[in-house]
């Protein structure tokens, strides 16, 4: 239990693998100036930011400043420093990731960031919209703080938590455990973009031979918090057949729907070997030869 | 090349360096909802509906007078981008009087100009979508009025 947390002992209740890893909106009301802390949002939006957002935090976007702007790669471990120095965080500084879309991006945006070893990272449950449907302040200023040191990390954990293609086939393969955590329609094969979202240019439907269906939204709650363990495992255990214990990759469309629920099973649920395949769908449904299955 | 209205707004965004044109587009999206029908209006065509390139409902509200100029007003659902907020605002000032016409003549090749290359590339479905429908009422409207003739 992190003692710097103490309101989370609610979530013990729920009996998370890692409350530590929430915070509540309430708790990071009470706790806007605290130091050592670094709240961070990240959206789909592009703009919401900048329309408002909670007082102190800073806007990292997923695709500008997260991903490299000419190679499908995340960006170097130098520019990570640079982005965290930038931003007033350090390599202790814990920082807490909140967005729209039920965290969406915050998760993606807190995925990359254990992608180069930061350790302190959480989500205000709820996100951006229960922080708005409880009435707390947003505001328009866009906060500047001092430069941090931040040691270039001496690499990047992609063994750890990302899988590539060929990840993603051998597991097929060898029939462990994979996550498609898109729409029904895009796992049937029906559609090859979001319902409500642009054809991105997948020129095959279906899903990787053997992925069970588990889309991402639900393990959220209508009010965008995260359903409590018991709910989570009884649709990731219980429906889809995980175990504790179990080598799982998570793939989406480009890998963000699949980092919430990357998120859900490494720290809501424990599970220790997880990967979020983020050439995703995209990567796999124009791929050459790739193996595709369709149906429900 | 573009409407009188249109051409001042582009003209706007081109003289603003990046964080400006953030900046302003934020004021057009704050006038969005202003953009909404109000009472006692009445349209010649009403055009509401969710589309799969938007993430919610958007309602095309269009009157044309006698000179056949053009009046549009846009209801936006409460999911919608702020970037389409921004464009619902920005088409329904730069476009207003101009005619029929001039409206299915518009070249999309204004909307760079305004949200800058980054956000286009990175945004491309939702920076169009609006003049799109707004086009997609002009037209429906045009061949009413050309069947009625």
């Amino acid at each position: 239990m992190d003692e710097q947390f103490p309101d989370q002992l609610f979530r013990l209740m729920s009996e998370y693998a890692h409350p530590e890893a929430l915070v509540s909106t309430e708790w990071v009301a009470g706790h806007l100036d605290e130091p050592g802390i670094r709240l961070v949002e990240s959206n789909e939006d592009i703009l919401l930011y900048s329309t408002g957002h909670i007082p102190g935090a800073v806007h990292i976007d997923w695709r500008a400043d997260l991903q490299d702007q000419t190679i499908r790669d995340y960006i170097s471990p130098e520019a990570f420093a640079a982005l965290c120095s930038k931003n007033g965080i350090g390599p202790d500084t814990t920082v807490i990731f909140y967005g729209d879309k039920s965290n969406w991006w915050a998760c993606y945006a807190l995925w990359a960031f254990r992608l180069f070893g930061h350790e302190k990272v959480k989500i205000m449950d709820g996100g951006r919209d229960k922080w708005i449907s409880e009435g707390r302040p947003l505001t328009r200023e866009v906060p500047a703080y001092p430069t941090a040191e931040y040691p270039v990390p001496a690499k990047r954990h992609d063994d750890d938590i990302r899988a590539f293609f060929e990840d993603t086939l051998a597991h097929a393969k060898a029939r462990k455990p994979l996550i498609d955590v898109r729409s029904p329609g895009e796992f049937a094969g029906e559609i090859t973009h979001m319902p409500e979202y642009p054809q991105e240019g997948v020129l095959r439907g279906g899903h990787v031979p053997g992925a069970k269906s588990v889309p991402w939204k639900r393990a959220t709650r209508d009010d965008a918090t995260f359903k409590s363990a018991d709910e989570l495992r009884a649709i990731y255990e219980g429906e889809a057949g995980l175990k504790p214990g179990d080598d799982v990759i998570a793939y989406c469309r480009i890998g963000e729907r699949s980092s919430h629920t990357w998120f859900v099973l490494t720290y809501l649920l424990g599970y220790e070997k997880v990967r979020n395949y983020d050439g995703s769908w995209t990567e796999w449904g124009n791929r050459v030869r790739a193996p595709i299955e369709r149906g429900a | 090349m573009y409407p009188p209205k249109l051409q001042q707004i582009v003209d706007l965004f081109e003289a603003l360096p990046d964080m400006e044109k953030r900046e302003t587009l934020i004021t057009y999206a704050d006038q969005a909802k202003s953009q909404a029908p109000r009472e006692g209006e009445t349209f010649d065509l009403e055009d509401v509906r969710k589309d799969e390139e938007c993430t919610d409902t958007v309602g095309i509200f269009l009157k044309v007078g006698p000179d056949r100029s053009t009046h549009f007003r846009v209801t936006l659902g409460p999911q919608v981008q702020t970037l389409t907020k921004a464009m619902t605002s920005i088409l329904c000032k730069g476009l207003e009087g101009a005619t029929i016409e001039e409206v299915l003549e518009v070249p999309s090749d204004f909307v760079p100009k305004i949200v800058g290359a980054d956000l286009v590339r990175q945004r491309s479905q939702t920076v169009y979508y609006i003049l799109t429908r707004m086009k997609s009422a002009a037209t429906v409207w045009r061949n009413r009025d050309r069947a009625a003739a």
